[in-house]
């Protein structure tokens, strides 16, 4: 393996998104050529950066590896990955970017008047971040090791060392253009590869991939067929809720922006998509021995070096190694920032931008610590929990916030603490790996099929039981929510 | 709410002084009526004229002249031989013998300052012919914070007289509430009419258009462009509806601005503008950032120099947007600057920013007042700090 | 910023007004939008409401018709293949799609009804 290459393009990673966010930020001009309206975020670079913000490890190495180790029905990972933005757009989009909310916690405290309510979606907005951000860190330091022979901490580490001195920094803000760019580099890293393995395999007489239905080792589940309904579950409708897709949503003009935008989203990660499955089939063929080794996330990484060889293949597999870099910062950096407002704004005592500072590293250490505790637990599998946690707690929140009238602040609370708090709980049960095996253990590790009807049923029963507590605002939010922004009575109408 | 506190209290405070002392007369004689009123009856009618008399000079506000004014009918009302007020620094007004106590006065009003506590005292003079012996100290407060105090002294220590000037301290108070709501009412019309005019002054027109004028011949394409722009700025600044408007809406009535000024001025004044594209849908207070820019182009054009240099940057900082404005112009001596965000520079000068000061706190809370970095000739630096969302504050 | 012309001067002293104990606004909202709002008609709103849901519930339910079945289909075919094109690629085209007609369906929404209160479309 050659180390250098790998150690050269993940350098040069870091290197270019610190740069590209320089030069986003250094774009000036004088009043001459500066139009405001023409230099708002347009749906196509704005989709750009969500995706590029979106598409994580999970996405860039998991995929990959568990279709190469469980077969084609592992697919639906990716397939729940775009469908849930689907139910966003049709669901969630131009509502919440008309209800002028940038955080989860905003949007709760707007639309319920009730600070109580604020506080704990605060919490589960931080729980949700950090379980997203601990399989980050543990593909993070897969891949240096795998790459470099580094030891396995010391990826995550890196990752979370180079993100809280550049979000405390203020360096790597979510500034569109150094997002947007990561999509293209990650899209990039894969493609091209992708491209030569493809030719490699024509060369080699294309030779048949076994794509048969888990034919390597046994299924992960005792009950396949209820965990593929509860990874489409909590996928669908899990998306909505995480917090560095929501904050993204406010940079769009307007709703129907918003809503544009998220179409751009599906389209954009719909093609990523395309790639991973490509890595899985022929992982099945070129690296046949890694499912009986510790880790089928690596397959990605080691694909190029032993389809194709040689030089060509060392830096094939540099690019890949970038791209995954790309991922974990990215990613790592979108979350870090949403938790860290989070914890600024509602679980620290005091406000201002030298709080924010402090609060980063507290962000980063809990998962960092995590990701160092737990390990041998599937990228991809992690991250469906974290999927799970916000299916149940922030699609009840935002579907019933928006579209029903009689959601209570009481109502609110039960089910969020319900729906979202069982299936945190099944959460840390699966993962202390209390319950091994049999219906227990497959209730436990897919529980959204339960826990988001939990979710809704607790919220709209204890709606209904305390009528007495509608905000009295609710009607003026529908009205904010839903009416297009050209007719609010407020409105800008008349100035263009 | 406060308001009607502020009413209910203003009705109650001399019913309750009157009150006060009616009842302390009808038990300490026997009751009796009469015709032309009873001895108690005339107390309070005298308690109440005395009072209303010192009324007038307390609705102007805490300050020497009013003080000492107000001391000579305070004291009449508290029939004591020497009464003092202070404000936070120093002995405003003394009424009464032994002036020269006065010096020794806010040694002993110290701690009430920080803590708001009544307070007595020995006044300890050497002076054995001095009958002032002992002294309570009241605390004056407006909106719950300390303004000054009311000292009253006595040969010996008295509980009425203890009593009596906690009730007239509290008197003070809400006719010094009262005259902090004139003078805000004023500050608020004053405002309203100086942020019209601003934008909006017949000299801002008369300018504008004939730098507009100059144009039809030589450039009518730019005249042309350049009337729009003043149509739309118009448009704007003379909004109705709505408190808030969007960052993005504010930046371009900004760029219309200076778009005009630039017109007339041409190259003795250079802008820049950075903006992330993230904070422009952001909602704010309206025409918040249009008096602070154009602020900067008067400190920028108002000195000898030859070319003013203005930048004005809108970055994403979190779940805030930071506005900076900052100019190369003559800058201000802080000092002056403090009085005029304190409320005290004068009804013409900086109350662009005392307004936008103002109501930024108004919106978003203390933290959030504007940030200024000046001195003289050292040109000035502006920070506005805007959250992303806040309940209520809706830009479109 | 930096450059020939002459820097700014360093005696900058940073200035703030005094604290002045207000309370911020927690829920201003301005009486008059309000009352324009109810104005406007919250059963103009209702009914621009059950459109959307409506777009939005059509889109879902195709969305969740589909992939319910799929997997039941899938187990009783046992065909990887199919699980192969369809998981792998033939779902984004679609997915893309179904989004597509939605985007287009709620917009015409937005300016029927633009039309029905203020009788001019939204710009």
């Amino acid at each position: 393996m050659n180390q250098s290459y790998t150690v050269t393009a993940v350098a040069l990673v870091v290197l270019a998104t610190v740069l590209v966010g320089g030069f986003g930020l250094r774009i000036s001009r004088t009043t001459s050529d500066f139009y405001v309206a023409s230099r708002t975020v347009g749906p196509g670079l704005n989709a750009a950066a969500i995706s590029g913000e979106y598409l994580s490890a999970a996405s860039f190495l998991g995929v990959a590896g568990l279709v190469l180790l469980h077969g084609p029905d592992m697919l639906w990972y990716p397939v729940g990955y775009t469908a849930g933005y689907l139910v966003l757009l049709v669901f969630v989009a131009a509502p919440l970017r008309r209800s002028g909310a940038y955080t989860l916690p905003d949007f709760a405290e707007g639309r319920l008047e009730s600070r109580a309510v604020r506080r704990l979606v605060s919490v589960f907005v931080a729980g949700a971040g950090w379980l997203y951000l601990v399989p980050q860190l543990q593909g993070a330091g897969l891949t240096l090791a795998i790459l470099t022979g580094a030891p396995d901490w010391f990826g995550g580490v890196l990752v979370a060392l180079v993100v809280v001195v550049a979000v405390a920094a203020g360096g790597m803000r979510s500034i569109t253009f150094v997002q947007a760019f990561q999509y293209w580099l990650k899209l990039t890293a894969l493609l091209v590869p992708a491209l030569f393995l493809l030719l490699a395999w024509q060369g080699d007489g294309r030779p048949r991939v076994d794509l048969d239905l888990a034919s390597a080792v046994a299924g992960r589940a005792d009950h396949p067929l209820y965990a593929t309904y509860g990874l489409i579950v909590a996928t669908f409708l899990g998306t909505m809720g995480l917090p560095h897709v929501v904050v993204r949503f406010y940079t769009s003009p307007n709703g129907r922006a918003a809503r544009r935008t998220t179409l751009f989203v599906l389209a954009l990660i719909g093609a990523f998509y395309l790639l991973p499955p490509v890595y899985g089939a022929l992982g099945r063929l070129y690296v046949p021995e890694l499912p009986y080794g510790t880790n089928a996330d690596a397959a990605v990484l080691l694909l190029p070096e032993r389809a194709i060889g040689g030089l060509g293949g060392a830096l094939l597999g540099a690019l890949v190694a970038g791209g995954a870099f790309a991922a974990f910062l990215s990613t790592a950096s979108g979350l870090t920032m949403a938790v860290a407002g989070v914890l600024t704004q509602d679980v620290l005592p005091s406000r201002g931008v030298r709080h924010f500072r402090l609060a980063t590293p507290l962000a980063m250490a809990v998962p960092l610590g995590g990701s160092l505790l737990i390990t041998g637990m599937p990228v991809a599998d992690s991250v469906g929990m974290a999927f799970a946690v916000s299916a149940s707690s922030f699609c009840p929140l935002l579907v019933l916030g928006i579209w029903w009238r009689r959601l209570t602040p009481p109502g609110a609370i039960a089910g969020l603490l319900l729906g979202g708090g069982l299936s945190f709980a099944a959460t840390v049960i699966t993962v202390s790996g209390a319950v091994r095996s049999g219906w227990p253990h497959a209730l436990l590790a897919w529980p959204a099929v339960w826990s988001v009807p939990v979710g809704f049923l607790a919220m709209i029963l204890v709606s209904l039981a305390t009528r007495g507590r509608i905000p009295p605002g609710t009607n003026a939010a529908m009205a904010r929510f839903h009416l297009p922004e050209a007719l609010m009575p407020s409105g800008k109408g008349g100035v263009r | 709410m406060s308001g009607a506190a502020l009413a209910v209290l203003i009705v109650l405070g001399p019913l309750l002084l009157a009150g006060g002392f009616l009842l302390g007369r009808r038990t300490a004689r026997p009751e009796r009526t009469s015709d032309v009123g009873t001895p108690v009856e005339h107390a309070t009618f005298e308690t109440l004229h005395t009072a209303s008399l010192a009324t007038p000079p307390l609705r102007a506000g805490l300050t020497e002249e009013s003080a000492r004014k107000a001391a000579r009918r305070l004291r009449s009302l508290l029939g004591t031989d020497a009464l003092c007020l202070t404000d936070r620094e120093r002995v405003l007004a003394w009424d009464g013998l032994g002036e020269h106590h006065g010096k020794h006065v806010m040694d002993h009003v110290q701690g009430l300052l920080g803590s708001g506590r009544y307070t007595a005292f020995a006044s300890g003079c050497g002076d054995l012919d001095c009958p002032l012996r002992w002294g309570v100290a009241a605390p004056l407060t407006v909106d719950h914070r300390v303004l000054g105090t009311l000292v009253a002294y006595a040969p010996r220590e008295s509980a009425v007289l203890a009593r009596a000037a906690g009730e007239v301290a509290r008197w003070v108070s809400v006719q010094l509430e009262l005259a902090e709501l004139d003078r805000s009412r004023t500050r608020l019309i004053e405002a309203e009419i100086k942020a019209l005019r601003a934008q909006i002054s017949p000299h801002f027109i008369f300018n504008s258009l004939a730098a507009i004028a100059s144009f039809v011949r030589t450039d009518p394409e730019r005249a042309r462009e350049l009337l729009l722009e003043f149509a739309d700025f118009t448009r704007y600044s003379f909004r109705r509806h709505g408190d808030f408007t969007t960052l993005a809406d504010e930046l371009h009535s900004i760029d219309q601005y200076l778009a005009l000024v630039r017109a007339r001025f041409g190259e003795r004044l250079s802008v820049t503008l950075q903006v992330a594209p993230e904070v422009l849908p952001v909602a704010m207070p309206f025409l918040c950032l249009q008096p602070l820019v154009e602020n900067a182009v008067k400190h920028g054009l108002e000195g000898a120099v030859t070319t003013s240099r203005i930048t004005i940057s809108a970055l994403d900082a979190g779940a805030e947007a930071e506005v900076v404005i900052e100019d190369d112009g003559v800058g201000m001596e802080p000092d002056r600057l403090r009085r005029i965000l304190r409320g005290e520079g004068g009804a013409s000068t900086g109350i662009g920013l005392l307004n936008v000061d103002e109501r930024l706190r108004q919106v978003y809370g203390d933290e959030y007042g504007l940030v200024i970095e000046t001195g003289v000739d050292a040109g000035m630096k502006i920070t506005v700090r805007i959250p992303k969302y806040r309940a209520g504050v809706h830009g479109t | 910023m930096t450059g020939e012309s002459r820097q700014p001067a360093p005696r900058r002293e940073v200035v703030t007004g005094e604290p002045r104990r207000v309370r911020p606004l927690p829920r201003y909202r301005a009486q008059a939008e309000i009352e324009e709002q109810t104005a406007l008609g919250d059963a103009y709103v209702r009914s621009l409401m059950r459109g959307q849901l409506r777009a939005g519930l059509t889109a879902f339910a195709v969305l969740a018709l589909v992939v319910g079945t799929l997997p039941l289909a899938f187990a009783a075919l046992r065909d990887a293949t199919a699980v192969w094109v369809v998981l792998g690629f033939a779902a984004y085209p679609l997915l893309t799609l179904l989004a597509w007609w939605y985007v287009r369906r709620a917009e015409r929404n937005e300016r029927d009804f633009a039309r029905l209160v203020k009788g001019r479309p939204v710009p």
